[in-house]
Parts: C-alpha cells; sequence; structure tokens
C-alpha cells in the first residue's frame, strides 16, 4: 500500500519523488512488525530530491 | 527541478594494495572525467576509508564516503583483478551503501597484468552492481598488460585508450543524466 504523502527535502524544502523500491531483508529479525509477508521481507521506499539530489528511505505503509 | 547542478561522477580506486597498478588507471580516468563540462569528479581512495572490518551498514559507515555516494550521478569503479576475482576490500567498501546507490549509472574499468583487461572482474561485478540498485553501463574500460601501459610517473604510454574512455564516458554521462532525470522527475507508478 503506497503512502499517500510526499516525502519533503530536510535541506531544500522541496517534496522528493518516489522513484523506486526494494525489499529489504536485513532487518526482518528484528522489526517483525514491519515484514511484509508476501515478499519476506520489509518493503523499502527510495525517494529523491529534484533540487540537491539527497536519497530518502521509509518503509511502505502496511494495509490495515 | 535544479537541472543546473553539475554532473558528479567520483572514480573509485577499488584496491588497497602496495604497488597497484591500478592507481595509474584511475587519475588517468579522473583526469579524463575532469575534462568534461558540466561534470565534477574527485578521485576516491579506498584506502583511505575508515572502515572496521567487520559490521554493517549504517553502523561502519564513512561519512565522507557515504556524501559522495549521495551526492554522486554516477561512478567509474577502477578494480583489478586478482586471481579472477574482485578485492574483497572493494566490496567492503562498497556494502556500506545502499539508499545512496539506487537508480544511479555505474562503468567499471577492469586492471591486469594479462591481456584480458579485467574482463572477469568485471563479469563478477555485474551482479553486485545490479543488487546495489546500481545500473551498468555497456561500455568497459579494460586495462590489459597494465603494467607496459604507464611509464613510472603514471603517465599513460598508449594514447588509444584515450579514445576508448571517451567512448566510456560518454554513455555513462549519458545515463546519469537520463537518471537523474528519472530521479527527480519520474515516480515509480
Amino acid at each position: 500500500m503506497q503512502n499517500n504523502e510526499k516525502l519533503v527535502c530536510p535541506n531544500c524544502k522541496v517534496e522528493m519523488n518516489f522513484h523506486a523500491m526494494k525489499i529489504d531483508y536485513t532487518q526482518v529479525t528484528g522489526k517483525t512488525e514491519s515484514v511484509d509477508h508476501e515478499f519476506g521481507g520489509i518493503l523499502e521506499e527510495f525517494h529523491s530530491c529534484p533540487k540537491c539530489g539527497m536519497t530518502a528511505t521509509r518503509e511502505e505503509k502496511k494495509a490495515a | 527541478m535544479d537541472s543546473n547542478r553539475p554532473i558528479f561522477i567520483p572514480v573509485i580506486l577499488g584496491t588497497t594494495r602496495q604497488g597497484r597498478m591500478s592507481e595509474h588507471v584511475a587519475n588517468f580516468i579522473t583526469a579524463e572525467v575532469a575534462k568534461r563540462d558540466g561534470v565534477e569528479t574527485e578521485l576516491i581512495d579506498i584506502r583511505r576509508l575508515d572502515l572496521p572490518a567487520s559490521g554493517e551498514s549504517d553502523d561502519v559507515k564513512d561519512a565522507g564516503f557515504s556524501e559522495q555516494m549521495m551526492r554522486a550521478d554516477a561512478l567509474v569503479i577502477v578494480t583489478p583483478e586478482y586471481n579472477h576475482g574482485y578485492p574483497g576490500s572493494l566490496k567492503r567498501a562498497l556494502d556500506t551503501c545502499l539508499k545512496e546507490y539506487i537508480h544511479k549509472a555505474v562503468g567499471i574499468c577492469g586492471v591486469s597484468a594479462g591481456p584480458f583487461g579485467g574482463t572477469r572482474v568485471i563479469q563478477d561485478l555485474l551482479p553486485v552492481m545490479r543488487e546495489l540498485g546500481l545500473v551498468t553501463i555497456f561500455w568497459d574500460g579494460n586495462f590489459g598488460n597494465v603494467q607496459n601501459l604507464f611509464d613510472s610517473s603514471g603517465k599513460l604510454l598508449d594514447e588509444a585508450y584515450i579514445r576508448r574512455i571517451d567512448k566510456f564516458l560518454k554513455e555513462l554521462i549519458w545515463m546519469a543524466k537520463v537518471l537523474r532525470y528519472g530521479r527527480d522527475n519520474v515516480p515509480l507508478e
């Protein structure tokens, strides 16, 4: 389930672009509540600032 | 979009060994990148990174390396071929970052004492690049018989490499620009 709220670059205060997603298998034992069991890991979003190029990540919002 | 910010392409020297011939290659590539208008570069020597022998991800990052990877639009990796593989020290350095690499371009220059110019180490690195989220170009740099390519001061002795690297860099810069546009403007869906 996609997050609707755009991330804002902490440096430039502009909206970041959500351009990639990856399954993170490395933290499944420490953050079991975040694991998407259909993928077997945590779905992580990657966002990029169009002004300075900074990258930020966040977990995909899980369906209720 | 701030399309005027320069493209940044650091060159990673991927070995810590004493007497490494790859250093001449990395210096040559860095100088060639620096000639391009609108492109900035730096040589990153993994020997200078502050990395512990073990540990993962954010816990062991070299802050300077992480910042350079974040700023980068593309990478050039200069790697020697040691026993048909890449140096563990290079893999160790690359593995400390992830989010910094996503949807950025990478070109690989292989260096070898034999005639094949590191073709085997380049092939071995390609799946690693993919898993790191980097996008490989279809030009490589192949520096075979490297002991004969530079004099003791590091001066290139075979000028054919200038044209070869020109083609390599043109492809890399094109990919860097396209991927930056995508990262900045094209949403995942």
